[in-house]
């Protein structure tokens, strides 16, 4: 039964293409070519991992990136090394069959199936905001996340929140390092994130045995571990001083720095620059648009105005929402109101009452 | 009659400066970093004015650190006037120091002669929010600058939750040491007006006067 979307969709993963696919996902792990057939060998295995994927809260925008990449192979390859035993979007089954195939994975293969999350997890009210087959989020992720041997967190939903965690996060929802403890749970955000960090971990499982090097925030290294700013092909610009001041302008054309127009690679990490999307090798900053740090906890809290440098300053119980530095200048004036207030009265002081006997 | 105390370690000196220069110019270079207000329209001139811009930047982030380890040190092992016991408000002596100085400084009460060499509590307290301050604008600014850095990162994440929010209060806090900067400089002015135990010529000489009766 497990296999279904492979035999039935899918017959046509040719040698050529998969080892494209692998060659691929070693680049993106930086690991050097000699690992390339141990990683095929992985990858061609007769027993393949058991995945359960779970969708919450979420837009089934990864599963879609993952799927409709314009390199068909990626697809076919993720889909041929692992057995997607459970996703609610592509498999054929339905209702009554679909739960009863999950219950099998999960029960028959406890402790050694992979589980894939996608989407934010909503703990408001019993977690009644989400359900699946009768079942909230949160039940569903109790009673198989602690039988997985390891989860992959999908996307920045499933990681950090993502967009229905944006303040004042209405549902409650979190990302799933918040309520899994004791399995191991590898992060891949990104919103959507880069297909390929997803093979490549993976890949990187079933070819050591293990996960790969994580960040503190359990983001894969390989993917997450420099700054897009530090790899970005207009980082010459930025050093330079050449800035595009608003979009659209002859500097825009001119293909410099998105700095000054809100780009927030300084503030993310991920490989975008490196691996890039689609296989046409874009990425947003290479079309012309700053990156809005989609990989970061809290993006939509912290990196929104997308458009400008730094979050707006929001001042309690007043409904003053206004940028850092209009803020800093007012409280400025008015420490130098005060300080003039404050001289003149000692003047006026002195001036009537004379210099005192000091 | 005056008479002359040794007051300011040099030690202490040094810190004041280090910081000081080191604050005008992170305050400078920062805001060019924040939202920089030249374009450099020319291709391949070569002037770099964002990669220098930084790296005075980091100097002077150095510099400001090291000027904070000083003052950490000298709240501890620095003299009487220096540590930290002169000027937390925990005691009777320094408490009653505080309600003075806020009476003298608001004109309701004229302040007698000093019950201390070193600083008055109120001016005391700022600097220790002021040396506070530092430590997050250090935090922050080594987790921006080394962010792949285990040691800087783990703590990074901790405390800020994201590049993006620990620039966000690296701005914020900058704030803080101009506004600071401002009262300070006309504290010290008003308090030289105010008394004759010569205050801003003791962050150069080290020396303060006292009044004698004779």
């Amino acid at each position: 039964m497990a296999d279904t979307v492979h035999n039935t969709l899918d017959p046509q993963l040719n040698r050529r293409g998969f080892l494209k696919g692998c060659t691929m996902a070693a680049a993106a792990l930086g690991l050097s070519e000699t690992m390339i057939p141990k990683l095929v060998e992985a990858a061609a295995a007769a027993e393949r991992p058991r995945v359960v994927w779970l969708h919450f809260q979420e837009c089934t925008g990864c599963t879609e990136s993952l799927l409709r990449a314009s390199h068909p192979d990626l697809a076919h390859l993720i889909l041929d090394v692992i057995s997607l035993d459970y996703h609610e979007t592509v498999m054929a089954a339905a209702g009554h069959q679909a739960e009863e195939i999950l219950q099998k994975t999960v029960t028959e293969h406890a402790g050694k199936f992979i589980l894939v999350i996608e989407g934010a997890i909503p703990t408001k009210d019993g977690g009644i905001y989400c359900k699946v087959g009768g079942k909230t989020a949160m039940d569903t992720l109790a009673e198989i996340g602690p039988k997985a041997a390891a989860i992959i967190a999908i996307g920045t939903c499933a990681t950090f929140g993502g967009v229905q965690a944006a303040s004042p996060n209405p549902t409650g929802a979190v990302g799933v390092m918040d309520l899994i403890s004791g399995v191991p749970v590898v992060n891949i955000p990104g919103c959507p994130p880069n297909p390929m960090s997803f093979l490549g971990t993976v890949l990187h499982y079933l070819t050591f045995k293990r996960l790969p090097a994580m960040d503190s925030l359990n983001r894969p290294l390989f993917a997450y571990g420099r700054r897009i700013h530090d790899h970005c092909e207009r980082r010459p610009h930025f050093d330079e001083g050449r800035f595009v001041e608003q979009f659209g302008d002859e500097f825009h054309k001119a293909g410099y720095c998105l700095y000054k127009v809100g780009c927030k690679g300084p503030e993310t990490f991920s490989n975008c620059p490196a691996v890039r999307f689609n296989d046409v090798d874009v990425w947003p900053v290479s079309v012309g648009h700053g990156c809005v740090g989609c990989t970061e906890p809290n993006f939509w809290d912290t990196m929104t105005p997308f458009y400008d440098r730094l979050p707006m300053v929001k001042i309690p119980g007043t409904g003053i929402i206004a940028d850092a530095d209009s803020v800093g200048t007012k409280v400025l004036g008015v420490t130098a109101a005060a300080i003039g207030i404050h001289a003149a009265v000692g003047i006026g002081k002195r001036l009537i009452k004379g210099k005192g006997n000091e | 009659m005056y008479e002359k105390h040794p007051c300011w370690s040099i030690l202490l000196r040094l810190f004041h400066w280090m910081f000081a220069l080191s604050i005008v110019v992170l305050v400078v270079t920062g805001f060019y970093v924040n939202s920089p207000w030249t374009n450099t329209m020319l291709e391949s001139s070569q002037s770099w004015p964002m990669a220098w811009m930084r790296y005075l930047h980091f100097v002077a982030g150095y510099v400001f650190s090291a000027a904070i380890i000083i003052r950490l040190f000298l709240y501890i092992f620095g003299n009487q006037q220096e540590r930290i016991w002169d000027i937390l408000p925990v005691t009777r002596r320094n408490l009653r120091n505080l309600w003075k100085t806020l009476l003298h400084y608001s004109y309701i009460k004229e302040a007698g002669q000093h019950d201390r060499l070193g600083h008055n509590v109120l001016a005391g307290l700022t600097y220790i929010v002021t040396v506070f301050a530092a430590i997050v604008q250090i935090c922050s600014g080594f987790y921006m600058l080394y962010p792949e850095a285990a040691f800087w990162e783990g703590w990074g994440v901790a405390i800020f939750g994201n590049q993006q929010s620990s620039r966000y209060i690296h701005h914020l806090l900058m704030w803080w040491f101009i506004i600071f900067a401002m009262i300070h400089v006309y504290m010290c002015i008003w308090n030289d007006v105010k008394r004759p135990e010569g205050v801003i010529s003791s962050i150069f000489t080290g020396d303060k006067f006292t009044h004698t009766k004779a």
